[in-house]
């Protein structure tokens, strides 16, 4: 009888190590403006989790299979000539969404699983899942931290760093390889739909709060814990959606910062609005 | 197939309404699709189909079936005008504040879904709709809807073009700019409220994006643009409903037929690519250089309509 035993050890230790985990790659996605990407590959990936669990296979190798297949899609298509990135995005994402559903309707898993696969059950994670989520966060983490000082120069002159000879596409297939990682090892805890909330939220309200990238990296971590951990919290005392309580404790944190925040909150700049702002802010009254 | 499978939409009744459904919202969406492509709201037409969530799932809380329309109505709504707004702010771009908005309006949705007994089913029926059981009040509703956004593109669709390639031009000519984008981004939502109840909430982003891209891979001008898209969103529409059918009824799949719509769109797209790649290689290459994966979005402006190809 170990500590992990209990469901509700399990279902803090997974919130734990996804919130972590999340809140340090998604500064990296915030960053790099990665976020519809992002949503992308979280609807894109759900054909290849539904198909997995239809055909019996391990979720984790689907969704990680059909991720890096989409990695290299949209690192190959993006370089081709006259199509709008974000057309092409919107399109990956209608189709996975559609495809994933198409798969949940014939096959024979039932409305629970749907369900399940949308919006995570945190509740039911079990030890192969921590042990997953875990070796995943510690591999992404160390692979970051190796490449901490490239990553930055990327996400801050992405053509600097083309000319000085660095090998940006592979690492840009590395970040987009990395992200896709994420998606994967939190679908059965948070779901598709509600990834994005951990894995943007965080980053986004560490940034509000200090500009040196590595404190953004450390806040963003253990404000994903926080926002994780508070969420599940949460949802076992409300009894509702563990997953929906974790997106919306992390929204509303972002909120607040945006409220808060001592230089870029809207108070802060209520205080000294500047007449310079210009043109744009007398546009819409 | 056969010629009486073809028509067989047009002697069951609820496949006959389901149909007039799919066309009205075909005309719709893929005119307000050509715009949303043409000013890259994709992430921002995404993220309404998430915020109308909240305001179906609350609506059918409080009234049963007959509160999601006002529901999603309200909810298009004020999340159209938080949207505008939201992506004016500088500090935290974008695309940032727009996944944080779209993930918590959609999380309250989900909270309140999980409150009922029937969740599952529920949470289902919201996301991809229930295109069989369209009934004549939905039908007028969604036309209503439909000619109310068409009308307001009809009226701006100058302003909207101009601000979508120019932006300072647009300002110098005396328009708001503001105003207008407020107005695009509640022709989106309305759009998606429109489709709510019979494509679903999530669904709904596909019917915007892909006849666009279909159009947009196609053609070069916004007429043209916005003719294919609505071609291709009917007929595809029309396609979709029927292998669903057939495959329910005669191959004993049970493939819903929003879903199925959807794919059949991708798959048109697909065949535009190819069809585009065919006819370019015949002609000249184009050189120029498009932005590599994963740099942050293009600030540039969007392809000149009527370019070589």
């Amino acid at each position: 009888m170990t500590w992990f035993d209990t469901y509700t050890h399990r279902a803090y230790a997974e919130a734990g190590l996804v919130g972590l985990l999340a809140g340090v790659v998604g500064v990296q996605v915030v960053l790099r403006k990665l976020a519809f990407h992002a949503m992308a590959m979280t609807h894109a990936t759900f054909p290849g989790v539904v198909l997995a669990s239809i055909l019996g296979l391990d979720i984790y190798l689907g969704g990680a299979a059909v991720g890096v297949v989409l990695s290299l899609a949209v690192v190959g298509l993006t370089r081709r000539p006259g199509r709008t990135a974000s057309g092409a995005t919107g399109v990956i994402l209608a189709a996975g969404f559609a495809l994933g559903a198409a798969l949940v309707a014939a096959g024979p898993a039932g409305d629970r699983k749907l369900s399940a696969f949308l919006v995570g059950s945190i509740v039911t994670v079990d030890t192969h899942d921590l042990v997953v989520t875990a070796g995943t966060a510690a591999v992404i983490l160390l692979v970051l931290g190796l490449c901490a000082k490239e990553l930055t120069f990327a996400a801050f002159d992405h053509e600097g760093m083309r000319a000085a000879g660095h090998p940006v596409t592979a690492l840009d297939l590395l970040l987009l390889l990395i992200v896709q990682a994420v998606i994967v090892v939190l679908t059965p805890a948070v779901g598709i739909m509600l990834t994005m909330a951990l894995l943007v939220a965080p980053a986004a309200t560490a940034r509000l709060w200090t500009d040196s990238l590595a404190r953004t990296t450390v806040l963003a971590g253990a404000l994903g814990i926080g926002s994780a951990s508070a969420g599940l919290e949460i949802s076992r005392h409300y009894d509702v959606a563990a997953g929906a309580t974790i997106a919306l404790v992390a929204g509303a944190v972002f909120v607040l910062s945006l409220l808060l925040s001592p230089r870029h909150g809207l108070l802060a700049r209520l205080v000294e609005r500047r007449p310079a702002t210009g043109p744009s802010t007398g546009a819409i009254g | 197939m056969d010629t009486t499978l073809l028509l067989e939409p047009f002697r069951v009744p609820y496949l006959t309404r389901a149909l007039i459904e799919l066309t009205i919202l075909g005309v719709l969406c893929g005119t307000v699709g050509a715009f949303v492509a043409l000013r890259r709201l994709e992430f921002v037409a995404d993220a309404l189909t998430h915020t109308v969530f909240p305001g179906v799932a609350i609506g059918f809380a409080l009234q049963g079936a007959d509160g999601v329309f006002e529901g999603a109505l309200i909810a298009a709504g004020i999340t159209a005008c938080v949207l505008t707004l939201l992506t004016r702010n500088r500090r935290t771009s974008d695309d940032a504040a727009l996944a944080i908005v779209l993930t918590a309006m959609f999380s309250i949705g989900v909270i309140v879904v999980s409150r009922s007994h029937s969740y599952a089913a529920d949470l289902q029926t919201f996301l991809f709709g229930q295109i069989l059981y369209t009934s004549r009040t939905q039908i007028v509703e969604t036309a209503v809807v439909a000619v109310l956004c068409l009308a307001v593109l009809a009226a701006l669709g100058r302003e909207l073009f101009l601000r979508s390639f120019d932006v300072e031009a647009a300002r110098a000519a005396g328009h708001r700019v503001g105003a207008l984008d407020l107005a695009l981004n509640l022709v989106i939502a309305l759009t998606v409220v429109a489709a709510v109840r019979t494509i679903g909430t999530a669904l709904v982003l596909a019917l915007l994006v892909v006849p666009a891209a279909i159009g947009r891979t196609l053609g070069g001008r916004l007429g043209t643009i916005v003719t294919i898209g609505v071609g291709s969103a009917v007929l595809c529409g029309y396609f979709g409903l029927i292998i669903s059918y057939t495959a329910s009824i005669d191959h004993d799949v049970a493939l819903p037929t929003g879903p199925t719509v959807v794919l059949t769109l991708v798959a048109a797209y697909l065949l535009a690519l190819v069809a585009a790649g065919l006819v370019r290689r015949r002609g000249l290459r184009a050189s120029a250089h498009a932005p590599a994966a994963g740099m942050p979005a293009p600030s540039g402006l969007p392809r000149p309509t009527g370019s070589p190809r």
